[in-house]
């Protein structure tokens, strides 16, 4: 939900981004060229493709911190906590631009040209400026910036690095194939086929240009990456992630190419699709990327992705959970366990690992059958309460399962969470024999997959 | 839910600043949001009743006000974005308690908002002659409205819920079975909800007035349209300002027990002195209204009246959390950020203040002169020389504070 609510969100700020910074080119030419006819384009087009998708993108923004109060309301916190002024001063600029987005759009043709196009700049200019902010929370919800944070702290150690950098680039391309492909919208409905063409050929190079450079960015961006996240890059992501970048990049091109080549096949209906197919296709990849790489953190490197925090931050004067939770164990350390399972007996054991299931590992797979990563898929209908504590404890309490968070659990709490996923096994498999764990040992390096 | 229990879901990152300026901003920022949220509502309620009805005044407003709402939808959501940040601030252990304990709405509150707004749009479009032609698809204005209204009380439940952390673990855990659905909305307030949300019709009253007078200063001609929106606006002030302080009343009379110290505080007393001094306002003004800025000055009074009855709300919380519950909101653990505080006053203070005056200085004279291309003056453009300038200014010290940081 995180990454489709993500998803949605970049679709529709960066097609209001991407038109602002058309329609700002397309001010400047009117002005200079005594064209105003083309500010009627503003302002006909202006009304969907900026302010209905500014908004749509202002819902959906505060929408992700909504799907990660509830899907990892510690995960969030971290951030808000660390950067709580940067957020406030996006916030000015929020205001700014919706101001501003309404003006562009009401005041074209009513206002006079100069001043039209100094608020197009001043609304592309806070657009940008939201994007310098943002860059770097989600930079240090990678990694913090500098390695010196977790010793110093200080919100500047925290944000930036030269990875916020190498995003900031690559999402700057990517802002300007924004700019070519919904200015396409526009482009399509010009009658005058000289200055279609000229339009069209302009925005094929910004396209093909800002795509290049968006590919050259992202090789940066992924050489930005710490060694952890190269091994679960590789490990994690499925075979088909590389082809399917390099298929959307080069589809990209290529729409950039065909329409430079002949613009009369571009078409509002051409355009659209393509906006939102290429959006949607190049977006999602990186989302679920993004998802996968920073595992088993969540957010700066020291919550875990189970909400537990798992790493000492002396400069913010944060001290790991790990240790008081591999004294007493997770029941008696969570505030939410129900009273009655803080100590398990028989009659409570499979409620006790319903509560661990839940409160450990339901934030990255789903206790049903379906959903995200089902918990019980890894388990191939394993009903061997011990093989599974066995491998619960041996694999996770050590914390030596690669992309997994170190899950310290007591004996008792593996064997209640083991009875869990024993109940979660399908019927048919739960009736089988059980069979032998291949999945569950822990390989000799000590690292092995879930 | 004891105290121990409650700072023990406190986030150990403490905040970047003394939390009393969070508490201030968290106060502020509301009343601003709130403001626009009611100006939203009473926008289309307003396009509602101008779309049921054949009298060209109606028409002629429902036009105006379904521009109106469309805009306050979107300064309403933008504006929102602070006091939800402060929230989490502040009042994280509660906050996300109450989100998670209802999951499935708050997802559906952005899935709804969304639905709103669009059936907004979707009766813009198809209404693009409202004040002249008989309105279509008058059901996507009311389906809009009643979405609205529903993430509002989403938005009510949400936060009345951090008011009970003894009940946390009951809707966590009914009998002791853990329910991990968030499908429930546990706890609300009828008389609450009903109180802000009425607050919607002397807040609209107020922009009418405001609307009217800016009306007169661009020469509109058309005097009986005039009169029937000084009618309309007083009317709306008045009988909405007493069903709004009626139910206020009730509000007050039916909080329960632990609640009960804030039937007397003299923080909601204030409020409700103030918010009867803006419904009152236009009665005692009279003719002023005609003159200067008088016509404005009301709701600039509605809007210090939300002020405080956000500070009444704020007081409700903070005294309910620290004296019943033991949680100190004031007492969060300060990690001092100068560089990050700073960067946010200066920002507000100056390219804020510089950047949006420009704007609405442009919006507010473009308006006024609706029969020519207006161009500013010499001195209101030397300000959007400025806004583009501090802007620059900003962008370049993004960069350069960051390299500085990289190579330090």
């Amino acid at each position: 939900m995180v990454g489709i609510i993500a998803t949605v969100h970049v679709l529709f700020s960066h097609t209001s981004v991407g038109a602002a910074i058309f329609f700002a080119g397309l001010a400047v030419y009117a002005d200079r060229n005594d064209k105003p006819e083309y500010l009627e384009f503003i302002r006909r087009y202006g009304m969907f493709l900026l302010v209905f998708s500014y908004v749509l993108g202002s819902i959906t923004g505060p929408g992700i911190w909504f799907s990660t109060t509830v899907a990892s309301p510690r995960g969030i916190s971290a951030l808000i906590h660390s950067f709580v002024w940067k957020w406030a001063t996006e916030w000015v600029f929020f205001v700014i631009e919706v101001v501003g987005v309404y003006m562009l759009v009401y005041l074209a043709g009513k206002i006079d040209r100069k001043t039209h196009l100094r608020i197009a700049v001043i609304f592309g200019l806070t657009s940008y400026t939201t994007m310098l902010v943002i860059i770097g929370i989600l930079s240090f919800m990678m990694w913090p910036g500098q390695e010196r944070w977790f010793a110093e702290g200080g919100y500047l150690n925290g944000f930036y690095g030269v990875n916020t950098f190498a995003q900031l680039g690559m999402r700057t391309a990517f802002m300007f194939t924004m700019t070519a492909v919904v200015g396409g919208i526009v482009a399509a409905r010009f009658d005058d086929p000289v200055f279609k063409k000229a339009v069209t050929t302009r925005l094929s190079w910004l396209g093909i240009v800002s795509t290049s450079a968006g590919a050259a960015m992202l090789q940066w961006y992924l050489g930005t990456l710490p060694e952890t996240a190269q091994v679960v890059m590789a490990n994690r992501l499925p075979d088909r992630f590389a082809p399917t970048l390099l298929a959307v990049l080069a589809a990209i091109g290529a729409y950039f190419a065909i329409t430079m080549w002949k613009p009369r096949l571009l078409t509002p209906a051409v355009a659209s699709v393509a906006t939102v197919v290429l959006l949607v296709f190049g977006l999602w990849p990186e989302e679920v990327a993004r998802e996968s790489m920073r595992k088993p953190f969540v957010a700066g490197q020291y919550v875990y992705s189970n909400q537990i925090i798992a790493r000492d931050v002396p400069g913010m004067g944060i001290t790991s959970e790990i240790p008081r939770i591999e004294a007493h164990g997770l029941l008696k350390t969570q505030v939410f366990t129900p009273p009655g399972l803080r100590e398990i007996t028989p009659d409570n054991r499979l409620q006790a690992g319903q509560f661990l299931a839940l409160s450990t590992c339901s934030n990255c797979h789903s206790l049903s059958s379906t959903g995200m990563r089902p918990l019980a898929r890894y388990f191939g209908g394993n009903t061997d309460v011990a093989e599974i504590s066995q491998y619960l404890q041996a694999a996770l309490s050590t914390g030596a399962t690669i992309y997994m968070p170190r899950i310290p659990l007591q004996d008792d709490e593996a064997q209640a969470l083991a009875t869990y996923i024993a109940s979660l096994a399908p019927p048919k498999a739960a009736a089988r024999p059980a069979p032998p764990a291949p999945k569950l040992a822990v390989a000799a390096q000590g690292i092995t997959q879930p | 839910m004891n105290a121990e229990m409650l700072y023990a879901l406190r986030d150990p990152a403490g905040v970047p600043s003394h939390p009393l300026v969070f508490l201030l901003l968290g106060v502020l920022t509301f009343a601003l949001h709130i403001a626009a949220v009611q100006v939203m509502l009473g926008a289309s309620a307003l396009v509602l009743r101008g779309a049921f009805s054949d009298q060209l005044h109606w028409r002629r407003l429902a036009t105006t006000m379904l521009n109106t709402a469309k805009i306050a939808v979107s300064v309403a959501i933008v504006i929102g974005v602070a006091p939800l940040l402060f929230v989490q601030v502040l009042y994280d252990p509660f906050w996300y308690t109450s989100n998670v304990l209802s999951a499935r709405w708050v997802i559906g509150f952005i899935l709804l908002l969304i639905a709103g707004y669009i059936a907004m749009y979707g009766f813009y479009w198809r209404n693009p002659q409202l004040a002249t032609k008989p309105a279509r698809s008058r059901w996507m204005m009311m389906l809009s409205l009643a979405l609205l209204l529903l993430v509002g009380w989403i938005m009510h439940v949400l936060s009345y819920q951090m008011l009970w952390p003894e009940q946390w673990q009951q809707w966590y855990a009914p009998q002791g079975r853990i329910d991990a659905s968030g499908s429930g909305l546990h706890a609300y307030s009828v008389a609450r909800f009903g109180f802000f949300i009425a607050l919607s019709a002397p807040v609209a009253g107020a922009w009418l007035v405001a609307v009217r007078r800016y009306l007169q200063g661009a020469g509109e001609g058309d005097a009986a349209y005039l009169a029937f929106l000084a009618r309309l606006a007083r009317r709306l002030m008045l009988l909405g300002g007493v069903l709004s302080l009626a139910i206020g009343a009730l509000w007050l009379l039916t909080l329960p027990e632990k609640m009960a110290f804030f039937a007397s505080s003299p923080w909601m007393l204030a409020a409700l002195v103030l918010l009867l001094v803006a419904v009152a306002l236009p009665t005692l003004l009279g003719d002023r209204l005609e003159r200067g800025l008088w016509g404005y000055g009301v709701f600039g009074v509605g809007a210090v009246a939300l002020i405080a009855v956000a500070a009444a709300r704020e007081m409700l919380r903070y005294t309910l959390l620290s004296g019943v519950y033991g949680y100190d909101a004031l007492d969060y653990k300060t990690n001092m950020d100068w560089y990050s505080t700073l960067t946010f006053f200066i920002t507000f203070g100056v390219l804020g203040s510089v950047t949006l005056g420009y704007l609405l200085a442009v919006a507010w004279q473009s308006g006024q002169h609706r029969s020519a291309v207006y161009t500013p003056s010499l001195a209101v453009t030397r300000f959007g020389r400025w806004s583009v300038g501090l802007l620059v200014v900003w962008i370049a010290h993004y960069f350069l504070i960051g390299f500085y940081t990289m190579v330090r």
